[in-house]
């Protein structure tokens, strides 16, 4: 039984299994984070402590039109920044192609370093451009994989439009390898930006079904790197940080989306998240999501945010304990409940959630209802057992179990 | 100094021990269905290990540095023998750059399952094949 403790009772005892402090754990956040209303049409200060004068931007073609590019290079120009180029057509999954032709404009332009303005495409763009214009060589076969790098990177400054990915403070890139048909990763914390300027105003122009989206991607991301295997007091910390903010402005931010307070409570969640799951990774949800993903082009958040409680649900037994704290954080009362029954709290926080933003037009609820066909479920879970965050997830995972909940998913 | 005196006698007793676990048909099959080559470039003593697992048999190639492998792996002798004793992290091990993995890390991590009785093997191997003083007690 959940006590008027409660708190206390979470908060400093470990349950069997998962122990309060892991074998091992590193924190390794050397990316400055600045935060304000329109900063990201001056951070002189900030950029002129990274000691570089000549920058290169990435961006993508929407950003630029919706005028933010030319608002963060007019503020630069100002500052007495020189901009030697831009690359302006990151698709909307990065892939090697655009990241080869980036690295070459960058390389000749002469830029001492980079400035990406996007979202998580166009920042893990930038960022493996980074690779290529600093060390040089051939992305895939020198620098895949985790930890490749030996010495730090030109300085990457990550201006993020959107409230999600948080790639902007984590190790991790994803490059679309379009000959082998598949993402490649690279993990290393040379990777991690030298600066984020966090700006709500850059956030604005999100319509409400990308706000809800992509929010849901920065809650399943605190929620996985909560309950994953490599988690740690201090991921934990921003993960729990995290969810408080996005459960109290989600929905103002979607509904109102001149909301700079909401706007801003939203990207920093999505940051605080994102510095979670760099260093404790994600799990089965976003295997499921990945293979969604990947097999039927859902948008990333657009699944995560369907698939989220019932990945919950699949790690409900080896994860409960760690669920009534999360409730709590959602806002739910469990005192004088069962464990079982204040855990799924945490579960019917999240259902209660989608089911709001479903009401308000911003978010499906079923896989039904992002044209997935039903026949093809088995071979989703086939593929989100092979999916790398299997192997963080605090449950194994195995397709007919898998299968069992996207079924209901369904 | 590390825990093997030389190039050979670190061959000698790793290339063993994998032919061992290519012999094992129930880590051999596990291997062999992800279809991986990885390569092992071992420091202190040096030494290059091919692991071809893309055929019908597990191929053990030391000194092979010229087939394209799909996953690169370099760390020190000391770390690959505690590794084979389970008594390595691997994912501590690659965040303390203890470990260099380049290709696609979740085939290497989903083989991790598979070959996880191998850790109870090689003790034994150790001791069987007259290799009992590099076993860690």
């Amino acid at each position: 039984m959940i006590g008027k403790d409660v708190w206390n009772q979470f908060l400093f005892t470990s349950d069997e299994g998962n122990p309060m402090l892991p074998e091992f754990f590193e924190f390794h956040n050397p990316t400055r984070v600045v935060y304000g209303v329109g900063l990201a049409s001056d951070f002189k200060a900030e950029l002129d402590a990274l000691g570089v004068r000549r920058y290169f931007i990435v961006s993508d073609k929407t950003i630029n039109e919706l005028g933010l590019v030319k608002r963060v290079v007019d503020g630069l120009r100002t500052g007495g920044f020189e901009i030697m180029g831009e690359f302006l057509e990151v698709p909307q999954d990065a892939e090697i192609k655009s990241v080869n032709a980036c690295a070459e404009q960058a390389k000749a332009s002469g830029a001492e370093g980079l400035i990406a303005i996007g979202g998580g495409s166009v920042i893990d763009a930038a960022k493996a451009t980074n690779i290529l214009v600093s060390e040089g060589g051939d992305l895939i076969q020198d620098y895949s994989g985790a930890q490749t790098l030996a010495r730090p990177l030109k300085p990457l400054v990550a201006i993020p439009t959107t409230a999600g990915t948080g790639s902007e403070a984590t190790i991790v890139a994803m490059i679309a390898d379009e000959e082998n048909r598949c993402k490649m990763a690279f993990t290393d914390r040379f990777l991690l930006p030298s600066l984020a300027v966090l700006d709500p105003e850059m956030t604005l122009s999100m319509p409400p079904k990308l706000t809800a989206s992509t929010a849901m991607d920065a809650l399943t991301h605190a929620v996985e790197a909560y309950v994953d295997l490599q988690r740690s007091p201090v991921s934990d910390a921003l993960a729990v940080g995290a969810i408080e903010l996005i459960f109290q402005n989600i929905i103002q931010a979607t509904e109102q989306a001149d909301d700079l307070e909401a706007r801003g409570a939203l990207l920093v969640a999505s940051n605080m998240a994102g510095i979670a799951f760099s260093h404790s990774m994600v799990g089965c949800v976003h295997g499921m999501a990945h293979a969604v993903g990947g097999l039927h082009r859902v948008p990333h958040g657009v699944a995560n945010a369907i698939l989220l409680a019932y990945g919950m649900e699949y790690n409900f037994e080896q994860a409960k304990d760690k669920f009534v704290k999360l409730a709590l954080f959602m806002g739910e009362k469990v005192s004088g409940l069962s464990v079982d029954n204040a855990a799924r709290k945490a579960m019917e926080a999240v259902r209660k959630l989608t089911g709001t933003l479903n009401t308000m037009g911003a978010l499906p609820l079923r896989l039904r209802e992002v044209g997935i066909p039903e026949d093809a479920l088995p071979a989703i879970a086939e593929a989100a057992v092979v999916d790398g965050t299997s192997f963080y997830n605090p449950r194994e995972v195995v397709a007919e179990e898998i299968l069992v909940h996207l079924r209901k998913a369904y | 100094m590390g825990v093997f005196e030389s190039s050979e006698k670190f061959e000698e007793v790793l290339v063993g021990f994998f032919r061992n676990l290519g012999d094992t048909p129930s880590i051999a099959n596990k291997l062999l269905a992800s279809k991986l080559i990885i390569r092992f470039t071992y420091s202190d003593p040096d030494l290059v290990v091919l692991v071809d697992c893309s055929g019908d048999k597990i191929d053990v190639r030391p000194g092979d540095k010229d087939t394209k492998a799909e996953v690169e792996m370099s760390m020190s002798a000391d770390i690959a023998h505690k590794f084979w004793f389970g008594k390595v992290n691997l994912m501590a091990a690659l965040t303390r750059r203890q470990m260099v993995a380049k290709g696609p890390i979740p085939k290497i991590l989903n083989l991790l399952p598979a070959i996880k009785p191998s850790y109870a093997m090689y003790p034994k191997y150790l001791e069987e094949q007259g290799y009992s003083k590099y076993n860690i007690h």
